[in-house]
């Protein structure tokens, strides 16, 4: 049992957004980086399979130098070995490019499972998971709350609207993505960092994949022209003051209402 | 701009009011509008909506297609897009229209823009960074798949001349199956009756200060305690305390957001709040949009010294 789990690096939730020169994207310099919320919960899910039975749990993602630094957490947490695929030929790329890529490790990997994040949490595309699947040829389902072992497949049950749960069965090979929540999800140990030192990072380009030339923003067909603070409407009223003349406009506000 | 093909989707048997808003976004971009109905006995629906912007209406109507079924669904919107000779294919961002779409962009390899909420001067505009940034996004060449934004755009409700036409699809290479749909159980805390609500987030920073700084602001105004996602992903609340598209939808007479940034998946459960006050130490945050009383400071500061100030006014 092989489970493939892709993981995106993205700035730290709690970063600064500051555009950058060519208004395009946010200036990266400087800021941190986390593995995107939601694949933390795929990786994790990935874990508990592996905890209850056998697989291999291989990682892998996309991006530059820095990545390594998400990589090597997910070693500490508990996954086999990573692949991380670098090439300054793949910026500019989009979700489609991304899936591409990610479609040539699967093929290399041939995993049993492939376990992923809904959505990016910088681009919010949440394309890259069905795209995959469907390069891949494999039954998929997104924002997964559950996973269950079920015949010669999974049971998952996909979060609706209003919490309401959608359940489906997917047959192996599979591919699913996951909505935050749906465990809770471990810390690395000292001993897994430990551990993480010895595992493999196998560094691949996009030659290695055999998609030189087919990367990147000649490769893409969406790119974003302009990225801006959304236009704001009238806004809320700011209260100012100290916390007293704050807090005596509220309660005078919230008397006004009828609540007091 | 060519043929643009609005995939409807039903829910409960009727045509959803976000596909009437495709009609609209549509409308916006320009072009000749086709439209697909999916399902099973929906041949009355498919009329309507002919006859309400809807233009060509292809109907998939299929026992197998009764439930969503991304391989199902997936080839009945390649047989509208085949049948109507589409450019751009617009499909609503709901749970079906988000497992689905992408798949259709890569099958097609055609670009594929996500959650796009506005089109203007040719370019799509989406929010990136859970609402803190917007994007405008250009497509290259003239075939795209657009998920769009439901609530975005004010549903078209005017009429139109249009006709349906039955469509074939072949479903039988599903493997992905359905089984049923879990409706979500009430349990405990229902929100929907409280008139006022103090919700807190992330920002709260851990489960401790919800027992500590929400919750006796909550019991001072008489009302309940709500919180955003996060809160509840990370198990500091259980999940009927979730307000938003994935929780409850709520409409309190006063709404207190403390550290939410106002993601649109939280201002959707909400924004139909009779009053809201955010408070908040980012002054960009976007839940400053849909408050009427803003705060820009540490909640840890605010919050305890307003439930004192409230608790005073009670004598
Ligand atoms: C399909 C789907 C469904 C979803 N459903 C829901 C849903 O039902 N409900 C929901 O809420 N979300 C939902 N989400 C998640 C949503 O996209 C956001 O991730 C989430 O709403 C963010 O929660 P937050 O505002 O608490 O956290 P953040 O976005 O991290 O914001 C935290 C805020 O706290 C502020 N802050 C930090 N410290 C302080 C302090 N000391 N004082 C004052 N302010 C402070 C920060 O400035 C920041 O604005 C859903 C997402 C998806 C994809
Ligand atoms: N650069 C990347 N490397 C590895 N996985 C990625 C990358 N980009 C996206 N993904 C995966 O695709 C999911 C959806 O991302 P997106 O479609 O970009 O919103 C993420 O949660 C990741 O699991």
């Amino acid at each position: 049992m092989k489970i493939l789990v892709c993981l995106k690096q993205v700035p730290h939730q709690d970063a600064r957004l500051d555009i950058d020169g060519a208004g395009t994207w946010i200036k990266e310099d400087g800021i941190k980086f986390e593995i995107n919320s939601y694949d933390t919960f795929a990786l994790e899910e990935a874990l508990r399979i592996k905890d209850a039975g056998e697989a291999e749990v291989v990682v892998v993602s996309i991006g530059p130098d820095r990545v390594t630094q998400a990589l090597r957490t997910a070693l500490g947490m508990g996954a086999d070995r990573a692949v991380h695929v670098k090439d300054t030929e793949i910026d500019g790329s989009d979700a489609l490019v991304i899936s591409k890529l990610l479609a040539a490790v699967g093929k290399e990997e041939s995993p049993d499972l492939v376990l992923m994040g809904l959505m990016s949490d910088d681009g919010n595309t949440a394309a890259v998971a069905p795209m995959l699947a469907e390069l891949m040829g494999i039954p998929s389902a997104t924002a997964v709350m559950s996973v269950e072992a079920s015949g010669d497949g999974y049971k998952v049950e996909r979060e609706l609207e209003g919490g309401a749960l959608e359940v489906v069965e997917l047959p192996k090979p599979c591919l699913i993505a996951v909505q935050s929540g749906l465990n809770q999800v471990r810390y690395a140990s000292l001993k897994g960092i430990m551990a993480a030192k010895k595992k493999p990072i196998d560094v691949k380009g996009a030659g290695d994949l055999g998609l030189a030339g087919n990367v990147g923003a000649g490769a893409a067909k969406t790119h974003i022209e302009k990225i801006f603070a959304p236009v704001k409407g009238e806004g809320a009223e700011i209260v100012e003051g100290s916390t007293d003349e704050v807090v005596t406009q509220l309660v005078a506000k919230i008397k006004e209402l009828g609540l007091l | 701009m060519g043929n643009i093909l609005i995939v409807t989707e039903l829910k409960d048997g009727a045509i959803r009011e976000a596909s009437y808003e495709l009609v609209s976004f549509a409308q916006k971009i320009g072009g000749d509008i086709k439209s697909l109905v999916i399902g099973s006995g929906v041949a009355g629906e498919a009329e309507s909506f002919a006859k309400k912007g809807g233009g060509t209406v292809y109907v998939a109507d299929d026992a197998s297609l009764a439930n969503y079924n991304v391989d199902g669904y997936a080839a009945a919107i390649r047989a509208g897009i085949d049948a109507s000779g589409a450019d751009v294919v617009l499909i609503s961002n709901t749970p079906s229209g988000w497992d689905v779409a992408p798949r259709i962009a890569a099958a097609l390899d055609v670009a594929f823009v996500s959650d796009a909420f506005d089109f203007q001067d040719g370019a799509y505009i989406r929010r990136i960074f859970n609402g803190k940034l917007d994007a405008r996004v250009k497509v290259e060449g003239d075939k795209a798949i657009v998920s769009v934004q439901p609530g975005a755009l004010a549903a078209f409700d005017g009429s139109s001349e249009g006709s349906t036409e039955a469509l074939t699809v072949d479903t039988s290479g599903a493997r992905a199956k359905f089984i049923e749909v879990k409706v979500a159980e009430s349990k405990g805390v229902d929100l929907t009756k409280a008139s006022v609500i103090v919700s807190g987030g992330r920002g709260v920073g851990d489960p401790e200060k919800f027992t500590e700084v929400i919750q006796p602001l909550a019991d001072a105004l008489g009302g309940a305690m709500g919180a955003s996602r996060p809160v509840v992903d990370a198990g500091w609340l259980p999940h009927q305390y979730q307000v938003g598209s994935s929780g409850q939808v709520v409409t309190p007479k006063l709404y207190i957001a403390c550290g939410i940034s106002g993601a649109i998946q939280h201002l959707v459960g909400m924004k139909g709040s009779n009053f809201i006050i955010a408070i908040n130490k980012d002054p960009d945050a976007p839940i400053f949009e849909v408050a009427q009383l803003g705060v820009v400071a540490d909640l840890f500061e605010i919050v305890p010294a307003l439930t004192a100030a409230v608790a005073a006014a009670k004598g």
